[in-house]
């Protein structure tokens, strides 16, 4: 044991009773090497030596465990160190009475978050794509395109298109300029641990400015053709109105010009009307 | 066309109330809705959060500041051609935007350009609507600014899913198209002379006269501190919510309430406006001393459902003076002036609204939680509710109250010193 004494200690215990009816699971990241205690306690009504305590790594049978037991109250402990990548996985222990009742430890690199949403961009522009990973620092990151099976690496010595840089140790920035549509597709980019590496994807989609043009140049239509109506509209019914009140208008004309009150028709009149004001 | 002897209240005016409320949708609701572009627009220029809600800013104040320009413009050559070509400019200024390589390119199409379209547009419609109504000109206006609140709850989503599809500068581009529906919205404006219009006489005049105007002087400081308190809510409310301790969905479901009460305050109030009788004003200081006495009470509500009271109530009654303090301009300065009127009002109010919000945000910063803030936004609408009280026949019986007397007055005096000139004559 004390060629691991410098490692972290990472304990995590599961509990279970007779009642469980569905295997309990625990998610664990790790990403440094580190010693590991796993305990599982099981809690029964019944007789505690009838139990059959037994632990697996996958299906492979391990050994090396201690149980021990109180009122009631069965506890096994299985302690065990991760150093490499193989020693990461699924780390099961076993309660059989008249059922099997299981607790599971998963042991993963941390992962790196998902983005769902491709990026929309335009040919010309710069983009940045991000890739986070929440509480964790990898001792490196680095960037590919292509897809899931063929992965290319980036020329990252195109200074003028591709940069990268994160200003903290959990995520990383991938800024691509002048873009065009050869850029597009899927970017995956990969966090390496001591432990192994995870990765994620990041697609993205470069399009030109044709592409929202054309909605553009449809509604710019439609809002002349609007305008157009609403003032042919209005031309026609003025004339209709014109043709009818031909004979009224002139006879209100002739009764404004009669009445003295205001002289609204015209300025001149009102010129006239200021300067004997003045006088 | 004869001038016509008063305003139609109805026929072409139901025309105008809807262009106006799609202009204030596309005015307000786009601004109101620019947060979406924000996010994005932070992210692409890879600047500081600050310098980019300075478009947004400088759109606002060139909206408000150059209100009496599109009252002048209004006076001398009609809303029509006015508003129009306010679209016009709205409209580019997004195009140009979608452009945009630099931040400053922004402040400059959306800020600038895309400012002064919207200056235009707002001031000369609601202008315009004033003059189109009498008796149902609450009622109107309360109806056309509903566009404002139904706008904000669709445009939200809509440029959500326009920047998810096509990115800022794609959906951009597709809200300058929106926005050129302004002119369309501009030409249904057909132009109205009234009797009152060559007697006012042109811009400069009619600024001149409104300077001297007393009643229209004490009205716009009481806009003013009604301004400076109104929008503290909108912008505090939410923060509040959080140092109470409210979940943010619970707190957004509040802010919809308040939303959804807003909107039918506006249009009971535009209904109550015209139905109830004597000088508008009376109704604007009642609405606006309830919203400030329930933006005082806020910071003493605690429990979900005091608060739930007091916000449907600060909605209703906000919403509800907002008709009636567009109705109670015409009424003072007549709908001769009524285009500089608004024009002045707005960029005079615009100081308080640009003040509220900071203010409010550095009362709380100094005293580390709302309460003072929000006291201070209700004291403001309290001392805006007393300057109204000092308005002319405010305390007069029910006789003298019909709203186109005032109007009438004006008129009559000028028409019968006119005639004394003649008599002279």
């Amino acid at each position: 044991m004390t060629k691991y004494s410098n490692l972290f200690l990472e304990s995590h215990n599961i509990s279970l009773t007779e009642h469980s009816s569905v295997p309990v699971e625990k998610n664990i990241t790790l990403e440094r090497p580190s010693a590991v205690e796993l305990t599982c306690q099981f809690t029964t009504s019944g007789d505690v030596n009838s139990v059959n305590v037994t632990w697996k790594k996958g299906d492979e049978q391990l050994k090396n465990y201690h149980v021990s037991a109180t009122e009631g109250i069965l506890y096994t402990q299985y302690k065990f160190s991760i150093i490499n990548s193989e020693q990461l996985g699924s780390y099961s222990c076993f309660f059989e009475e008249e059922k099997e009742r299981r607790g599971t430890f998963n042991f993963g690199v941390p992962e790196v978050q998902r983005k769902n949403k491709p990026l929309i961009t335009y040919v010309g522009d710069s983009v940045v794509l991000v890739c986070k990973c929440r509480h964790c620092a990898p001792l490196n990151w680095t960037w590919y395109s292509g897809n899931r099976s063929v992965q290319v690496p980036l020329d990252v010595h195109m200074n003028e298109k591709y940069a990268i840089n994160g200003t903290n140790a959990n995520e990383t920035r991938l800024k691509i300029m002048q873009l065009s549509e050869d850029d597009k597709g899927s970017y995956w980019c990969h966090a390496m641990f001591q432990l192994g590496e995870s990765q994620e994807s990041v697609e993205l989609v470069v399009i030109s400015y044709l592409v929202p043009l054309k909605p553009f140049l449809g509604i710019v239509v439609e809002v002349i053709l609007l305008v157009a109506i609403i003032l042919f509209c209005e031309m026609h019914t003025q004339k209709k109105k014109m043709h009818t009140d031909d004979g009224k208008e002139f006879e209100q004309v002739e009764q404004l010009k009669s009445d003295d009150s205001n002289g609204i028709e015209n300025n001149a009149p009102r010129h006239r009307k200021n300067e004997a004001m003045s006088q | 066309m004869a001038p016509r002897a008063e305003p139609p209240d109805g026929g072409w005016g139901w025309m105008v109330v809807l262009s106006a409320f799609f202009q204030s949708a596309l005015v307000f609701g786009v601004l109101r809705s620019f947060g979406v572009f924000f996010v994005e627009l932070v992210a692409a220029f890879e600047e500081q959060a600050a310098r980019v809600s300075w478009v947004a800013s400088i759109g606002i104040a060139v909206q408000q500041f150059g209100s009496p320009v599109g009252s002048a413009l209004s006076t001398k050559y009609g809303p029509r051609p006015v508003v129009m070509v306010g679209g016009i400019l709205a409209a580019s200024g997004m195009l140009l935007a979608s452009l945009a390589t630099s931040l400053t390119h922004l402040y400059l199409s959306i800020g600038l350009l895309s400012g002064s379209g919207w200056a235009l547009t707002f001031t000369p419609t609601l202008a315009c609507l004033s003059r189109y109504f009498s008796r149902r000109r609450s009622l109107a206006t309360g109806l056309a600014l509903t566009g404002v609140g139904l706008s904000s709850f669709a445009f939200a989503p809509l440029f959500q899913w326009l920047v998810s599809r096509y990115a800022w500068r794609g959906a951009l581009l597709l809200v300058s198209a929106l926005s050129l529906h302004l002119v369309a919205c501009g030409a249904l404006l057909r132009p109205l002379s009234l009797r009152e219009d060559p007697i006012v006489g042109g811009p400069a005049a009619q600024l001149t006269s409104l300077l001297h105007h007393g009643p229209f002087l004490r009205y716009t400081a009481a806009i003013t501190l009604i301004n400076t308190g109104y929008f503290i809510p909108y912008v505090h409310l939410l923060a509040h919510l959080q140092d109470l301790g409210w979940d943010p969905l619970s707190a957004a479901f509040l802010l919809s309430v308040v939303a959804v009460s807003d909107l039918v305050g506006r249009v009971v109030s535009g209904w109550l406006g015209d139905a109830v009788p004597g000088p508008v004003a009376r109704l604007l200081m009642l609405w606006t001393a309830l919203t400030g006495v329930s933006l005082a009470l806020f910071p003493v509500a605690r429990a979900p459902t005091a608060l739930m009271t007091l916000a449907v109530a600060y909605g209703f009654t906000s919403g509800a003076l907002t008709p009636v303090a567009f109705s109670v301009l015409p009424e003072l300065v007549g709908t001769g002036r009524i285009y500089c009127a608004l024009g002045l009002v707005q960029m005079v109010e615009s100081i308080g609204g640009l003040l509220g919000a900071p203010l409010s945000g550095y009362l709380r910063d100094v005293t580390g939680n709302y309460t003072v803030s929000f006291v201070v936004a209700g004291a403001c609408l309290l001392a805006g509710s007393g300057i109204l009280i000092t308005l002319p026949h405010f305390c007069s019986p029910a006789s003298a109250s019909k709203p186109r007397d005032l109007v009438t007055e004006a008129v009559d005096t000028t028409v019968s010193q006119t005639r004394d000139v003649l008599g002279r004559d």
